[in-house]
């Protein structure tokens, strides 16, 4: 028997404890000052909780009309850290602790998670969280290849579930630069540019003693087997090689990473965010390699081109035009107080996966066309790049066993 | 350059520089039109699969037969599949390869693997949307292994065509997660024959799922199915 099949056994038997458990009515479970009470609360677990993780987890505390019950990390230094936050803002001990995220998403008394593993991750958990009738608000990049958004978004919809993307930059960093687009006094929008990069690359580090803190096999989940090492899966936001965010079996380098912020900002400005472009012009030139998207509608968004610098709006100046009403946040708190308003009204949220998949479908089809080396055409409604056979093989990576969309 | 890489590849493992395989890199590319090279190129990574390399040396022909692999190549994969160590990369390779022969590589060593290699195998030619895997799968849905009958669930769920949805209306597990991939999969295979106009077929897999026995997302899903089955939305 397998390690694994004996964390899955471990897990299923702790599931049926965990789903039967009435969710404990704590001492402030009628609420008090400007705390909601109990039922008003939205119960939230968080997995993946090291770096950006903790942030979030930091954020969603520190709401009132959220109640924190649950954390799940490979890292038992990192669940146990979790843990304790959690407990002295409650001063309680009811935070509880899982090493497996499936024992998160098996309690019927969690309302919603917030997810900040690994990029290789965000799809099967997200999909596995709709499943069980979870909402989800999950870090970005959100998705780690074309196929898996479509399903995401589809595990949302089926399941009637709020899942929101986790890029509060597009929001917040470019602001001034949507309000001159939307507002008409840019014109007619011709093109957009964004710098951003690198790619992945695939990791090739030698093997270091696995430390007795981390589940190694869990880490890698759904990932091509690989020996430990400390950079593999440091958190760090190093895309240069001190980080998974650099190889591309856990992430597409700064091309998703930073590209999940910049393309988000881009197609927020230009209002493409509905849209994935319909072809990838590839331009290797003397000045360097540099990209083309061409959207259905004849907006044009550059990737790293030439003394261009980046978030450059190309409009008409002189041209004004009417201004129309810009999608921000509902709720009070940022992209965090948009998810739990959306939570708790069923709207959709400021970055609802849709737009997430989108925006990052942006990163992956340029990833593709830099990997050929060539131009691409992509037919969004079909997922695929009609006709191309190499292209298509890159919509999707088979996952290790035993982990499945 | 490029023997120089292949025979690299012999004592290449985690560790070593990433740089010495480069020419295999550019070779992929640089013979994209050339067949004759390209078939060479094919047939030396294949062979390199039946060689004690290292892990990560076949790790790395895998990936490279992802992108340029052919039925040639079908063989000399399929050969991993039952080995705990090289099951998953034969596969991330077999998973896209557009040959038939790959898809077929992978239904024919259903009948042999176990297991989580099993899963693997069933996951892939779910996500694959073969076709020709249902019989099989719906056999599976019945298996004593919660993780092999789960996998066959969701797999027919991917693949969503009318046998899928009849194989997984007619399974009964008795475990509660095995049924949730069940649910999950009938429901994926009312949204294509949503899709695909034929509401009453989508409204015999809803209309069960309303009862109060089932998730409250579940009857969500359900409601939301028969609303548009009506025409009308949420």
């Amino acid at each position: 028997m397998s390690c694994r099949q004996q964390t899955r056994r471990k897990f299923l038997k702790t599931a049926a404890v965990v789903a039967a458990a009435p969710y404990v009515i704590t001492s402030n479970a009628l609420g008090q000052g400007d705390v909601p009470p109990a039922s008003d609360r939205i119960v939230m677990g968080g997995i993946g909780i090291g770096n950006q993780g903790s942030s979030d987890q930091g954020a969603f505390l520190g709401r009132p009309d959220v109640q924190y019950v649950a954390v799940s990390d490979v890292r038992e230094s990192v669940r146990k850290a979790a843990k304790e936050r959690a407990d002295q803002h409650y001063k309680n001990s009811d935070c509880q602790t899982y090493d497996d995220f499936r024992e998160i998403l098996a309690r019927d008394d969690i309302d919603a998670v917030h997810i900040a593993t690994p990029d290789h991750w965000h799809a099967i958990m997200v999909i596995e969280a709709c499943r069980n009738g979870k909402d989800v608000y999950c870090q970005k990049p959100e998705t780690l290849t074309l196929r898996e958004g479509p399903l995401m978004i589809d595990a949302a919809r089926r399941y009637a579930r709020v899942v929101s993307g986790g890029s509060q930059r597009v929001q917040e960093d470019y602001k001034e630069l949507v309000a001159r687009c939307w507002g008409g006094e840019l014109g007619e929008i011709k093109s957009i540019n964004v710098n951003v990069g690198p790619l992945s690359q695939l990791c090739n580090l030698p093997a270091e003693t696995t430390p007795p803190d981390i589940d190694w096999e869990m880490w890698l989940g759904p990932a091509a087997w690989a020996p430990y090492n400390a950079a593999r899966c440091s958190g760090s936001f190093a895309t240069d090689g001190g980080s998974w965010r650099s190889y591309v079996d856990y992430s597409g380098g700064g091309m998703t990473d930073w590209g999940a912020h910049h393309f988000g900002g881009a197609t927020f400005a230009i209002d493409v965010r509905e849209l994935q472009p319909v072809e990838i012009e590839y331009h290797n030139d003397p000045e360097g390699k540099h990209l083309t998207y061409k959207y259905a509608n004849g907006l044009l968004l550059h990737h790293n081109r030439p003394k261009t610098e980046n978030l450059v709006v190309e409009g008409t100046p002189g041209e004004k035009r009417p201004a129309k009403p810009a999608p921000t946040y509902k709720g009070e708190g940022g992209i965090y107080g948009d998810f739990i308003h959306c939570v708790k009204t069923r709207e959709k949220p400021f970055r609802d996966i849709e737009l997430a998949v989108n925006t990052v479908a942006v990163s992956h089809l340029g990833t593709i066309a830099y990997q050929l080396q060539r131009s691409l055409k992509w037919d969004q409604a079909a997922q695929e790049f009609p006709g191309d056979e190499e292209a298509n093989r890159f919509l999707d990576r088979a996952r290790r066993q035993p982990w499945q969309l | 350059m490029l023997s120089n890489a292949l025979e690299a590849l012999k004592t290449y493992d985690w560790g070593t520089d990433r740089a010495v395989l480069a020419p295999i890199d550019e070779a992929v590319i640089s013979t994209r039109d050339d067949e004759g090279s390209r078939q060479e190129l094919e047939a030396s990574l294949a062979a390199v699969l039946a060689t004690p390399v290292s892990r990560d040396a076949k790790d790395y022909v895998c990936r490279k037969l992802m992108v340029i692999g052919t039925a040639a190549s079908v063989p000399a994969l399929a050969r991993l599949l039952p080995e705990e160590e090289h099951s998953h990369m034969a596969r991330f390779a077999l998973a896209r390869i557009p040959a038939p022969e790959a898809a077929a590589a992978m239904r024919d060593a259903l009948a042999s693997l176990d297991g989580e290699l099993k899963v693997g195998v069933i996951s892939s030619l779910g996500a694959r949307g073969d076709e020709a895997s249902v019989p099989a799968l719906a056999a599976l849905l019945a298996s004593g292994d919660q993780q092999i009958a789960r996998s066959a669930a969701l797999a027919l769920g991917d693949i969503r065509n009318a046998a899928a949805a009849q194989a997984l209306a007619a399974a009964k597990p008795a475990d509660p997660e095995v049924m949730r991939a069940v649910v999950d999969g009938r429901l994926a295979c009312a949204e294509r024959l949503l899709d695909s106009g034929d509401k009453s077929a989508a409204m015999a897999i809803y209309k069960p799922m309303l009862g109060a026995d089932q998730p409250k997302q579940v009857r969500l899903a359900a409601t939301r199915g028969m609303l548009a089955c009506a025409g009308q939305k949420e």
